[in-house]
């Protein structure tokens, strides 16, 4: 039996969309469907101030996941202030097991979860082009 | 060898981290419960705080992933590493321009070696709870500040510069406490459907020592005083959650943090209402 694809996407949108960040948006979704076939690569979480995408192998994590990484950007704006160290870039969580990369572009709060051993520089790089 | 000892070999190390490498605006060693273990003498004891409530969802999280091994914050005008070294959390906090291989090439000798000869001379120091002057048993005694000392939030950072164990004194040496003095605390959130509005938690311990002080009268309310001059009454009630124990916290629900005009991460004055 084929699964379906672990896609949950809530949209709320409610003024027009300009088509030039759809474009963007649209583009960083397929360097994520792309990052996704990465060796080790577990999914991802793309946000932005009117749409949330998830896309994780392991659905019953999905939550976990989220909270991590809310937590991860929440924490990084929480030291910019206590150190003036400007606008977030990006973050690594190593865990022993995992760890999650997070990317902040333009409004968008992006992370990739992957396997320990999965290269998290490839993905970056990748990111950072889009 | 004492715990204040080892911290103080800690505090050493992390001065000297920071001397061999200048452009490193903080540096300090915690546990995975945040209990902390040593900071550097330029880092506020608060601020450390303040980062470790930053990291706290993160960490009750991290089971996602397994345990935190480390963490890099890579932001435009700085970066902030932690890394995990013999269970102990390390921390640095660095400019743009700092030489990140230089100074990863400095800590994972320098830390680890010190461990190492810690350890060595005593091997249950570093796996016990009590290993500096911050740790589990005087951390809760950061509370208990002396008022000239730290009368005020903006002079914390100089007071982090200053010895320590003048504050620690006052639970040590009954004698300075000839009644009960107002402590510092930082604010926590509380909520629930159940959580009354007039009533704040803080350590029992605390609430014990004060009715002690006050030659076992039972106290029932505190002044919470803000640093911003408002104040307010209100009853107390020991924490529940034990992870909030121990730590210089008082759990506040919102209707008072609204009142005070104050949000969860800043610090209050605390005084027992004897009456």
């Amino acid at each position: 039996m084929t699964r379906k694809k672990n896609i949950q996407e809530i949209a709320t949108v409610t003024e027009p969309v300009i088509i030039g960040e759809a474009t963007s948006e649209n583009s960083l979704r397929r360097n994520l469907e792309e990052i996704k076939t990465y060796d080790g690569v577990i999914g991802y979480i793309l946000r932005n101030s009117t749409t949330a995408a998830i896309d994780l192998k392991d659905p019953a994590k999905i939550v976990d996941y989220a909270i991590l990484s809310s937590s991860a950007f929440d924490a990084s704006k929480e030291l910019s202030e206590l150190f003036e160290l400007g606008n977030t870039k990006n973050m690594l969580v190593e865990g022993k097991d995992a760890k999650a990369l997070s990317v902040v572009i333009g409004e968008n709060e992006i992370s990739v979860f992957m396997e320990k051993n999965a290269d998290h520089r490839k993905v970056l790089k990748r990111l950072n082009i889009s | 060898m004492d715990n204040e000892v080892y911290s103080f070999a800690l505090k050493i190390a992390l001065n000297e981290i920071q001397n061999m490498c200048p452009d490193i605006k903080s540096t300090f060693i915690f546990k995975e419960d945040g209990e902390i273990v040593a900071t550097d003498e330029k880092t506020p004891e608060n601020t450390v705080i303040k980062v470790l409530n930053a990291f706290d969802r993160m960490f009750e999280k991290s089971d996602t992933i397994g345990d935190i091994e480390a963490i890099t914050f890579e932001n435009g005008k700085g970066r902030v590493s932690v890394s995990c070294i013999s269970d102990l959390y390390f921390v640095t906090v660095t400019s743009e321009k700092t030489d990140m291989n230089y100074v990863n090439t400095v800590t994972r000798v320098l830390l680890p070696t010190v461990f190492k000869l810690l350890e060595k001379i005593n091997p249950a120091s570093l796996k016990n709870n009590t290993i500096s002057s911050t740790g589990p048993e005087t951390r809760p005694e950061f509370q208990v500040f002396d008022k000239n000392e730290r009368s005020a939030l903006g002079k914390e950072e100089h007071a982090a510069e200053e010895p320590r164990e003048p504050a620690f004194e006052p639970e040590t040496n009954p004698n300075l406490l000839p009644e009960p003095t107002a402590s510092q605390f930082i604010v926590e959130n509380i909520g629930g459907l159940l959580v009354p509005s007039d009533t704040v938690r803080i350590d029992k311990e605390l609430i014990l020592q004060w009715a002690e002080v006050c030659e076992g009268k039972k106290i029932e309310e505190v002044e919470i005083e803000t640093f911003g001059g408002k104040t307010t009454r209100c009853k107390i009630k020991p924490i529940k959650d034990s992870k909030y124990e121990g730590k210089g916290i008082v759990q506040m629900p919102e209707k008072i943090q609204f009142t005070l005009e104050i949000k969860k991460g800043e610090l209050v004055k605390l005084k027992p209402v004897v009456e």
